[in-house]
């Protein structure tokens, strides 16, 4: 990769974590590199860096969207949420919660993105049914579990909340 | 013995009181564990790369760093000369360059690495280096290794190790046989495909010495091997193993570390090396290709007589892990869960200029049980019996001796699986499923033997801390790395039983090579490890927290360790005195501490052979299998694992399952292929392993009673789960279809082309 497309010439501003951000960037650059690198944001994972196994999925407006494939450019003006802007959020919580309860993490390093996408689709659809949230799950990958716990969370989260 | 062990489902209901969350688990789901490759946060911090070969075999003629050195925002370029100890490493032996100097064996040869201000600079000084090779023929598979024609890799030439084994008289045997069966079988190039790639830093300190905290299985190993490569003391170099994204074997070698190591060095900065997952491909340790070929005759009762396996393993360009590979193999190879009278197996391990193969969960153990499986399958359906009356017929039993003499330890009569597999829920298949439409239904089963520890007497010994802190903490640790497998929470489990405290007491260490040395986190043995030190150091440490607590209360009532401090065994139920009073009731010097070292268990044999320690497994599993794409699809597992007590279920059933989804990768998904030492793929666009969509239904039932006057109860149940799954798959395969896929992974299209030939050839 030659330096000259990184080279920070284009003036980014976008929300990160609810927090609006004002940079110079490459237009290039990639949004897991501003991230993980600039901000210091380590939640977002680097797997494949071809958004084949969801480690480094973010949410971009709402949706669940690897940051490996995202240049600068295409934030611009829009809104992302790592992990840890959605620590704090209940929907994120019941989540992880439940990732807890059926012991469906090991080594963990999937679970920043797996959370991510889950909670997106169940933000994007609070009475997502077992399969839509499988479907959700398409882009992320778990070496360690064989998935059988994650199979026990998407259950879990597919029932609707009594007081929903 | 009117004791007769049953399989229990281990779910929550069965295991309420053992069931809790992995300490670590809060953490971790809400992504707040950090691991080897978020080390961002050093001042100064530099990123490296490092330069791979650009020929699978070539002679270097000259390597020029100048120009990449020249670069603005390159820190240090480091080449073999910036060595300053021993240019090699392995944990066997130390036959690999940590930088070529004169020649490249593989894709994967590391030539020089960068440290510069950013990865995009280090990235575009690799492009800088200017390397002159001169290409050599190449060796691209085991077959041409051998050849008397080949290029020598290394010195002592292409066959880095052969292995002999078995007893009787193998031709004498097979003239005895009524049904004889033989077939070729080949296993695939895996890739461990760790979420989190190689990665870590190296940090240098104050005093010139170098800091790691890096991905790895063993921070001892790692520190040994990295001073004489840096030309320091052993006391200058710490390496600590964080808890990191996967390991299943791939990690047991160096990866970046000496480059980063060197680069830091060279730089008095940290160094941050973090492969991306080209790089893990192209560098990284694979699984063994392995081909074989079989031969298994019983006599006209089903009885086996004559067993014989030749095999070859593709181990690349240097040897890893490789002899030791050969070696469990092998010792799976001579069918060691059956009674034969007449066993050879061949093994020859032969270095080619591909990927280099080490360790792999299973080991080689699970690639020779493929074989050995399908064989049995093979004679049974020749000699008119059930597979699982066939080894009914001729499984050993926990007193017999091992296949070459020696003394093992089986947890329970194999008997007891098999029956629990018979009895599986799977075999009923509902008869609209059988044969609907485009889909076939089946199901298979297989058997599976696994050793704990590193076995064949090689050196294997473990070791443990205990010692009251001043804030009061027990603090306990371990050189074991936590890499997801749940060492942690076994840890945790473990010393609240041993040492009567709670959780919230312990102050659990792991992975610091300053710390004590437990062996490598491999062979499943970190359990093992774990009792036994915890079985040891109990009596010693309660006897001087009790004495301690006598002396401070000036009480002479009797006591007893319990959670949050000493409690009184009269009355019950009254606490005598925190672990925290105790800690700041003594000086510093007087806190208990204990420290332990000792043997792993290898039995009463001078000569130990194989693993002492056994575990056992079946695996049931039904497919469904699409006649129009030649596709598989796991429906359901079912496995029935005997592995001694469970320390802590969720972490057992998620090892077994792990493993069991692992392995169907390898069966029916994974390779890398190769073509003249060049790599077919480089990235997870191509190399697929298991989805959620894919992943099967399972069930995970437990064998916890082991037989009398066996010491160890507590076994280490990591590479279980992948043993029997191979053949119990392709089994099923055969049930649906009447084809059985002898070369994994068993793709659709060959599968479908074999259906295709069968229907075509029927009268």
């Amino acid at each position: 990769m030659s330096t000259e497309n990184t080279t920070p010439n284009m003036q980014l501003n976008f929300t990160l974590n609810g927090q609006l951000l004002n940079m110079r960037v490459g237009p290039a650059r990639r949004l897991l590199d501003i991230l993980r690198l600039d901000q210091g944001l380590t939640g977002p994972k680097e797997g494949c860096s071809i958004g084949r196994c969801g480690a480094c999925t973010i949410q971009l407006d709402g949706a669940a969207v690897p940051a490996c494939l995202l240049l600068a450019y295409q934030v611009q003006g829009k809104e992302v949420i790592t992990v840890e802007g959605l620590r704090s959020k209940p929907a994120f919580q019941r989540v992880a919660d439940s990732l807890i309860e059926h012991g469906a993490l090991q080594c963990g390093y999937c679970i920043p993105g797996i959370a991510t996408s889950l909670t997106a689709a169940l933000t994007q659809r609070p009475n997502a049914s077992e399969g839509e949230l499988e479907q959700a799950m398409h882009g992320n990958l778990c070496r360690c579990t064989g998935y059988s716990g994650l199979q026990q969370v998407i259950k879990d989260l597919a029932t609707p909340a009594p007081n929903n | 013995m009117n004791n007769v062990p049953t399989a229990v489902p281990l779910d929550q209901k069965h295991f309420a009181e053992r069931w809790n969350a992995r300490p670590d688990s809060t953490e971790k789901a809400y992504g707040l564990q950090q691991y080897p490759t978020d080390e961002l946060h050093w001042p100064g911090l530099l990123h490296g790369r490092i330069l791979r070969s650009a020929w699978p075999h070539a002679h270097i003629l000259h390597i020029d760093l100048s120009q990449a050195r020249s670069l603005p925002g390159v820190r240090a370029v480091v080449c073999a000369e910036d060595i300053p100890g021993t240019n090699s490493y392995g944990i066997i032996f130390r036959d690999q360059p940590v930088f070529c100097t004169d020649r490249v064996r593989f894709l994967g040869d590391a030539i020089a690495a960068v440290a510069a201000d950013s990865p995009e600079i280090a990235a575009h000084a690799l492009t800088l280096i200017k390397v002159v090779y001169e290409p050599l023929p190449n060796i691209g598979d085991s077959q041409q290794a051998l050849a008397s024609a080949a290029p020598r890799l290394h010195p002592d030439g292409n066959l880095l190790d052969s292995s002999r084994l078995g007893h009787g008289d193998i031709d004498a045997g097979f003239a005895q046989c009524s049904y004889i069966v033989d077939r070729r079988y080949s296993t695939p190039r895996q890739m461990h495909v760790f979420m989190e790639t190689e990665g870590g830093v190296a940090i240098p300190e104050q005093d010139g010495s170098l800091t790691f905290r890096v991905g790895c299985q063993s921070g001892h190993r790692d520190r040994d091997q990295l001073a004489d490569i840096l030309g320091l003391p052993q006391h200058k170099v710490r390496v600590i193993g964080l808890s990191t994204g996967g390991g299943f074997g791939g990690k047991d070698e160096l990866t970046m570390q000496p480059a980063a190591g060197l680069l830091a060095l060279k730089t008095g900065r940290p160094v941050r090396i973090h492969y991306d997952r080209q790089e893990s491909t192209r560098a990284g340790i694979k699984r063994h290709p392995i081909q074989m070929f079989a031969r298994t005759g019983c006599d006209a009762e089903g009885r086996l007589i004559a067993h014989q396996l030749h095999a070859v393993l593709d181990t690349g360009a240097y040897a890893s892990l490789g002899p030791a590979v050969l070696t469990n193999f092998s010792d799976h190879a001579a069918a060691p869960l059956y009674r034969i009278p007449h066993v050879e197996v061949q093994g020859q391990l032969v270095y080619t200029n591909n990927s280099v193969a080490g360790a792999f969960r299973g080991f080689g153990g699970n690639q020779a049980t493929f074989a050995v499986e399908s064989q049995l399958d093979k004679l049974a359906l020749a000699a008119g019996l059930s597979p699982a009356e066939l080894r009914r017929r001729n499984l050993r039993t926990p007193d017999d001796d091992g296949v070459e003499g020696q003394s093992q330890q089986m947890p329970c009569h194999p008997n007891t699986l098999l029956n629990a597999a018979i009895a599986s829920p799977l075999w009923q298949i509902n008869p609209a499923d059988a044969e609907h439409g485009r889909w076939l239904s089946g199901v298979g089963m297989a058997l599976g033997a696994q050793g704990n520890g590193l076995g064949n007497g090689l050196p294997d010994s473990g070791g443990a801390s205990l010692r009251l802190t001043k804030q009061g903490h027990i603090q306990l640790a371990f050189g074991f790395i936590e890499y997801g497998q749940g060492v942690v929470a076994a840890v945790q489990a473990l010393a609240c039983e041993a040492l009567g405290c709670s959780a919230e007491d312990l102050d659990i260490r792991l992975g610091d090579s300053d710390g004590p040395d437990s062996g490598p986190t491999s062979a499943s043995r970190s359990t093992v490890i774990a009792t036994e030190a915890l079985r040891r150091l109990r009596d010693d440490w309660q006897q001087q927290l009790i004495q301690l607590g006598k002396s401070l209360l000036g009480d002479h009532r009797a006591l007893c360790t319990g959670a949050g401090g000493l409690w009184y065994d009269e009355p019950k139920g009254k606490r005598a005195i925190s672990y925290q009073a105790l800690a700041s009731g003594v000086k510093d010097l007087s806190l208990p501490a204990l420290k332990i070292h000792f043997d792993f268990p290898t039995g009463p044999d001078a000569q130990p052979k194989g693993r002492y320690l056994q575990l056992l497994i079946a695996t049931v599993a039904r497919v469904r299998v699409d006649r129009f794409t030649g596709s598989v699809k796991v429906s359901h597992l079912h496995h029935i694992a005997a592995g001694g007590k469970v320390i802590h279920p969720p972490s057992y059933r998620g090892q077994i399952e792990g493993a069991a989804v692992m392995g169907m990768g390898m069966a029916l998904l994974e390779d890398v292929p190769m073509h003249n030492g060049e790599y077919q793929l480089d990235n997870l666009d191509a190399y697929l392993i298991p989805t959620l969509a894919d992943a099967p239904a399972q069930q995970v039932d437990v064998i916890e009673t082991i037989v009398a006057g066996d010491q160890y109860p507590v076994r280490g149940i990591g590479e279980l789960g992948i043993e029997a799954i191979s053949p119990a798959l392709m089994a099923a395969i055969q049930d649906a279809t009447g084809i059985r896929p002898c070369d994994l992974p068993a793709r659709p299209a060959a599968l479908l082309a074999a259906m295709t030939a069968a229907e075509e050839n029927l009268p």
